[in-house]
C-alpha cells in the first residue's frame, strides 16, 4: 500500500519536474525571441522579465516536492554519521516531521497573498498589467503541492519505521546525494 | 539576537534537519520572540517577492546549461583535454580538476553547478588512476568556487542588484582576481605535490601532437564563453538574457556532438529541477530570515556592532572581514550576502570603499565560505558525486585552498588593481 | 508609545537626510517623548516597495512608506496621484499634492486599511539623454527607460519605446545603445554618474515627483486618542513634509549646477546641456494627457474617480479628463 503511494507520488513529481523543464525551455526561447527582435531592431515582445519572474515563481514552489523525493534538498550529517541505524531513523523522522510542520504553516502563510490579490483585482505594475492571480495561483498551487506531498511522505515513513523496513525508510528519507551520478 | 540566532541554527542543522527549513524555523523563532509584532502575516508576500523574481532565473538557466554540457559530453571531452595538457606537473590530474572547473566558471555563474559538473565527470578518474582522494576532491570543491568569481556570476548579479552597483562592472572586475585564484590553486598544488608526492598521482606525460589534437576539444568551452560574456559587452543582452543564450548555445554544441536523445534531455530537466529547487528553498528561507531579523533590529545590532567599534576605515575593514569569515563558517551564502549585503556595503561604501573593489573581496570570502564546514555546498556536492568515503577527507582537501583564498583577500587590499583596473579600462 | 517604521529606500536622500532624522530624534522631540520609533527601511528587510502597504494592513509594522507609484497595481486609483509633466516646480507639485490628499485618504483606507499621515516627494524624475534632445518632440523614436504606468503610457504617445532595466544598469545601457535616454531625480542621476554617459538633460519631470506616501496601520491609529492621532499627524507635517518639501525646492536647482558643471557646485567635472521646458513642450504634454493618458487611467481605476479627480487635483492643475 505504502510502496504503491510512494511510487504514484514519484510518477507525479516526475511529471511536474519535466513541465517545469519545458517551462524554463520556453523561458529561453522567449528570451532568445526577444533579444533577437532588439538586435536586428524590430523592437521588443516585452515583458520577458516579467514572465522569467513568473515561472521563476513557479520552479520555486512546484519543484520543492520534487527535489524533497529525490533526497535533494541539503542536509548536515555531521552528527548522523556518529550515529547507528536506529539513531539515523530516528534523525531522519524528526527532520522529516519538522520539514513537513514548517512545510504546512507556509503553504496556510501563502494563502493571504492570493487572496488580498482576489479580492481585489490586483495587476501587475507592468505595461503587460497580467492579473496576478494567474501567476500567484499557479505559485500557491505548488506550495499545497508541497505541503501535501511531504505530508504523504511523512505517512509512508511512519509506515515503514513501524513495519521495520529501516532500508525503505532511508531510501525515502534518508540523506542522499545532491547531484546524480 | 545574532548569537542565539548562529547556535539555534548549528543546533537544528546538526539534527540534519534541511538547511532551507531550518532558515524558515529560524525566521518563525525571531517573528515569535523576539519582534512584538505579527511579522508570520508578511511571509506568504516574502515568498513570493523573493521568489517572482527575473533575476534568480539564472540560477536555474546555469545549471541547466552545466546539465546539457554533461549529458552532451562536452564535459567529459572537456576534461580529457586539460589532462593532456597539465597531468605532467607534480600532482597530475588534481590540476585537470582545476582548470577544467576554471573553464566551466567561465560559462556558468553558479558555484554549485561548476562543482558538480566538475565532479560528474572527473571522480570515475581518480579511482581508476587511484588518487589520493582528499587533495583530488578538495581541488573539484575549491576550483568549483571559482564559478562565482569568473563572470558570469549569480552571486554578483544578486550584489549588484542588492547594492545598485553596475553588474558588467563587477563581470569585469572577477576576471584577474578568478584567474589568479586559479593560478595560485596549480601552484600551491604542485608545491604540495613535490613535498608530498603520495597526495597527487603520477606525472604523466603526452605527445605534443596529441595534445595540438585535443585543442579542438576546447573550442566548445571557449566558443561558450565568448558568446554568453559577447552578448552581454555587445549590448546585445542583459547578464540574465546571456544564461539563456549560453543554454541555447550550448544545445547547439550537444547537438553537433553526440547529440542528446530523448533519455539524456529527460534527465538533464529533471536535474535542472532538482537542484534549482535545492537552491531555491535555501534562498527564499534565508530571505525570510533576514526579513524577521531585520524587522527585529539586526540592522541596529550589526550597525551598532561595526558603527560603534570606534575603528578606523582599515580597522572597520578588518572587522568585516572577520565578520564575514565566522559568519561564512556557518551560513549559506547567498543567505549571508542577502542577509548582510544592505547593512554592511552602505557602511563600507560610507567609509570611502570603492563598491565594485567591495563586491570583489566579498566574493573571495564566499568563495571560502562554500568550502568551510561545517555548511559547505561545495563540501557537499563533490562529497555527493563521491558516494563513498566520508566528507572529512573533502574537508582535509581543501585546507590549502582555503589558505590561498585568504592570501588573496590580502592581495586585493593591497591592490586593489587587481579588481579595479580591469573596469577602469573599459 | 513606540512605532515600528519602514521607510522608503535607504540609499536615497529622503531617508538619509529626512527621515532618520525625524524618526530617530524630531519625533521624540515634537512629542515631548510621548512617541518613539524604531527606523528601517524596505530594501533593508528585503521587502518589495509594491509590498509595504499590503503587510501594513496586515499591521505587519505601523508605519510604512513607499513611492506610491510602486503600490498601483493593488490600487491603479492611485496613480492620479503622480501625474506626469503638469507640475514643473516643487510649489506646483505641492499644491497638486495636497488637492489629491482627501482621495489618497480614502484610497488608503479602503485598499490597504491605512491612514495617511504624509505625502513627501522624491526629487522631480527629469531625463538624461544620449544625443541631441532639445524637447519632448525629440523623444520620439528613442528608446527610454521611464518606470511607473503612466510614464511608459505617456512615453508611447510621445512615440518613443519604454524599455525596463535596473538603476544600476542604465550607465552601461547608454553607453552601448540599449537605451537612449533614462529617467530619474537629478541628484540620483549626479552621483550615480549617469552625466559620464549622457549630454542633454531635459529638466521637464517626465517621470513625475515620485511622490512616498507615509502611512500608518488604520487599526493601530484608531486605537490612540484624539491627543495621540493630532500630535503625531502634526509632527509628521512639521518634522518630515515641511523639510522634504523645502529641500525639493532648492535641490533641483542644485543639481542642475552639478549636472552642468556650474561653479556653484564644488568640484563637479560634469558638463551636460540642459533643455529647459518649453512652452511648446508643456502645451504639447497636456495635449497628449488629456487626449490619451488620463482617459486611460480613468477606465483602468473605474468608479467615479475621475471625476473625483476633475473636482480636486485638475481643477489645481487646469485639466479635466473627458468622460
Ligand atoms: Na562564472
Ligand atoms: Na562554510
Amino acid at each position: 500500500m505504502a510502496d504503491h503511494i510512494l511510487g504514484a507520488l514519484r510518477r507525479a513529481n516526475r511529471a511536474v519536474a519535466l513541465i517545469l523543464g519545458v517551462a524554463l525551455i520556453l523561458t529561453v526561447a522567449f528570451i532568445l525571441t526577444d533579444v533577437a527582435l532588439r538586435g536586428l531592431g524590430l523592437g521588443s515582445l516585452g515583458g520577458s522579465d516579467e514572465l522569467s519572474g513568473y515561472v521563476m515563481a513557479a520552479v520555486a514552489s512546484w519543484g520543492l516536492a520534487f527535489a524533497l523525493l529525490e533526497r535533494a534538498h541539503v542536509r548536515i550529517d555531521v552528527m548522523r554519521l556518529k550515529l547507528r541505524d536506529t539513531g539515523r531513523a530516528a534523525m531522519d523522522i524528526l527532520a522529516m516531521i519538522v520539514t513537513n510542520g514548517v512545510v504546512l504553516l507556509i503553504a496556510f502563510q501563502c494563502w493571504p497573498v492570493l487572496q488580498k490579490t482576489i479580492e481585489r483585482g490586483s495587476r501587475a505594475n507592468t505595461p503587460l498589467e497580467t492579473p496576478l492571480w494567474i501567476p500567484q495561483g499557479i505559485w500557491f498551487a505548488g506550495w499545497l503541492w508541497f505541503a501535501l506531498s511531504a505530508t504523504i511522505i511523512t505517512l509512508v515513513a511512519l509506515s515503514y519505521l513501524l513495519a521495520g523496513r529501516r532500508d525503505a525508510l532511508d531510501a525515502t528519507i534518508g540523506i542522499g546525494s545532491e547531484v546524480e551520478p | 539576537m545574532i548569537w542565539t540566532v548562529a547556535i539555534s541554527l548549528l543546533g537544528l542543522m546538526a539534527l540534519s534537519i534541511p538547511v532551507g527549513i531550518v532558515l524558515f524555523l529560524l525566521g518563525i523563532g525571531v517573528a515569535q520572540f523576539y519582534s512584538a509584532f505579527p511579522l508570520l502575516r508578511g511571509m506568504g508576500q516574502m515568498i513570493w517577492s523573493s521568489s517572482a523574481s527575473s533575476t534568480l532565473i539564472a540560477i536555474p538557466l546555469f545549471v541547466l546549461l552545466g546539465e546539457i554540457l554533461v549529458r552532451g559530453g562536452v564535459a567529459e571531452r572537456t576534461y580529457a583535454a586539460l589532462d593532456k595538457w597539465l597531468s605532467w606537473l607534480p600532482g597530475g590530474l588534481v590540476h585537470a580538476n582545476i582548470a577544467t572547473s576554471t573553464m566551466f566558471s567561465a560559462t556558468s555563474g553558479s558555484s554549485v553547478a561548476t562543482a558538480a559538473t566538475v565532479a560528474t565527470v572527473a571522480m570515475p578518474q581518480a579511482e581508476r588512476l587511484n588518487y589520493d582522494p582528499r587533495l583530488f576532491s578538495g581541488a573539484i570543491a575549491a576550483g568549483g568556487t571559482l564559478g562565482i568569481m569568473i563572470p558570469p556570476s549569480i552571486n554578483l548579479i544578486v550584489y549588484g542588484f542588492l547594492t545598485e552597483t553596475s553588474i558588467p562592472q563587477l563581470f569585469l572586475a572577477g576576471l584577474i582576481p578568478g584567474l589568479l585564484l586559479a593560478l595560485a590553486f596549480v601552484v600551491v598544488t604542485a608545491l604540495i605535490c613535490i613535498v608530498r608526492p603520495a597526495l597527487g598521482g603520477p606525472s604523466r606525460s603526452f605527445e605534443w601532437s596529441e595534445r595540438m589534437r585535443s585543442l579542438g576539444q576546447l573550442l566548445p568551452i571557449v566558443a561558450l564563453f565568448t558568446v554568453v560574456i559577447g552578448s552581454i559587452y555587445a549590448g546585445w543582452a542583459t547578464p540574465t538574457e546571456s544564461a539563456a543564450i549560453g543554454v541555447a548555445m550550448a544545445a547547439v554544441i550537444a547537438a553537433f556532438g553526440d547529440g542528446l536523445g530523448r533519455r539524456a534531455i529527460i534527465e538533464a530537466l529533471e536535474g535542472t529541477i532538482r537542484i534549482s529547487a535545492m537552491i531555491m528553498l535555501v534562498i527564499v528561507g534565508a530571505y525570510f530570515l533576514n526579513f524577521a531579523m531585520t524587522s527585529a533590529g539586526l540592522g541596529r545590532q550589526l550597525s551598532d556592532l561595526i558603527g560603534g567599534s570606534g575603528l578606523s576605515p582599515f580597522g572597520t575593514l578588518m572587522l568585516v572581514i572577520a565578520l564575514y569569515i565566522v559568519l561564512g563558517f556557518f551560513i549559506e551564502t547567498l543567505a549571508l550576502m542577502v542577509a548582510t549585503i544592505p547593512i554592511i556595503v552602505p557602511i563600507m561604501a560610507g567609509l570611502g570603499y570603492d563598491k565594485v573593489w567591495f563586491g570583489i573581496l566579498l566574493i573571495v570570502l564566499v568563495e571560502m565560505a562554500l568550502i568551510t564546514p561545517p555548511v559547505g555546498l561545495n563540501l557537499f556536492v563533490v562529497q555527493g558525486a563521491r558516494k563513498r568515503g566520508s566528507i572529512n577527507d573533502v574537508i582535509m582537501g581543501v585546507i590549502p585552498y582555503v589558505f590561498v583564498m585568504a592570501l588573496m583577500v590580502a592581495a586585493l587590499i593591497a591592490l586593489p588593481g587587481l579588481a579595479l583596473w580591469l573596469p577602469s579600462a573599459f | 508609545e513606540e512605532l515600528s517604521v519602514v521607510g522608503s529606500w535607504s540609499n536615497l536622500p529622503l531617508y538619509q537626510q529626512f527621515e532618520t532624522v525625524f524618526w530617530n530624534e524630531r519625533l521624540p522631540e515634537l512629542t515631548d517623548g510621548q512617541m518613539t520609533a524604531q527606523l528601517t527601511s524596505f530594501d533593508q528587510m528585503g521587502i518589495a516597495g509594491a509590498d509595504v502597504y499590503r503587510m501594513l494592513g496586515d499591521g505587519v509594522f505601523d508605519v510604512g512608506a513607499t513611492v506610491a507609484d510602486y503600490t498601483v497595481g493593488d490600487a491603479p486609483e492611485l496613480e492620479g496621484l503622480d501625474v506626469p509633466l503638469i507640475a514643473t516646480d516643487a510649489a506646483e507639485a505641492q499644491a497638486m499634492v495636497e488637492a489629491a490628499r482627501p482621495m489618497v485618504e480614502d484610497i488608503m483606507r479602503d485598499r490597504f486599511g491605512a491612514q495617511v499621515l504624509g505625502i513627501a516627494p522624491y526629487p522631480p524624475q527629469v531625463v538624461f539623454c544620449r544625443g541631441d534632445v532639445a524637447s519632448l518632440a525629440d523623444l520620439q523614436g528613442k528608446k527610454v527607460r521611464g518606470s511607473g504606468r503612466m510614464t511608459t503610457k505617456l512615453l508611447e504617445a510621445l512615440g518613443a519605446e519604454g524599455i525596463n532595466i535596473a538603476f544600476s544598469e542604465v550607465p552601461g545601457s547608454l553607453e552601448r545603445g540599449v537605451i537612449d535616454c533614462a529617467v530619474t531625480g537629478a541628484g540620483s542621476g549626479y552621483s550615480a554618474g549617469w552625466w559620464e554617459v549622457s549630454d542633454h538633460l531635459l529638466t521637464l519631470p517626465l517621470g513625475g515627483w515620485d511622490p512616498v506616501v507615509i502611512a500608518m496601520n488604520a487599526d493601530r491609529y484608531d486605537a490612540l486618542t484624539a491627543e495621540q492621532q493630532t500630535m503625531l499627524t502634526s509632527a509628521v507635517a512639521e518634522g518630515l513634509e515641511a523639510p522634504a518639501w523645502q529641500a525639493a525646492q532648492g535641490g533641483l536647482e542644485n543639481d542642475i549646477a552639478c549636472l552642468t558643471g556650474d561653479a556653484s557646485c564644488e568640484g563637479s567635472r560634469a558638463s551636460m546641456t540642459v533643455a529647459p521646458a518649453s512652452e511648446d513642450d508643456m502645451a504639447r504634454a497636456r495635449e497628449i494627457l488629456v487626449a490619451e493618458v488620463l482617459p486611460d487611467w480613468a477606465s483602468r481605476a473605474g468608479g467615479d474617480w475621475a471625476a473625483r479627480w476633475n473636482e480636486t487635483v485638475g481643477q489645481t492643475v487646469g485639466l479635466t479628463i473627458d468622460r
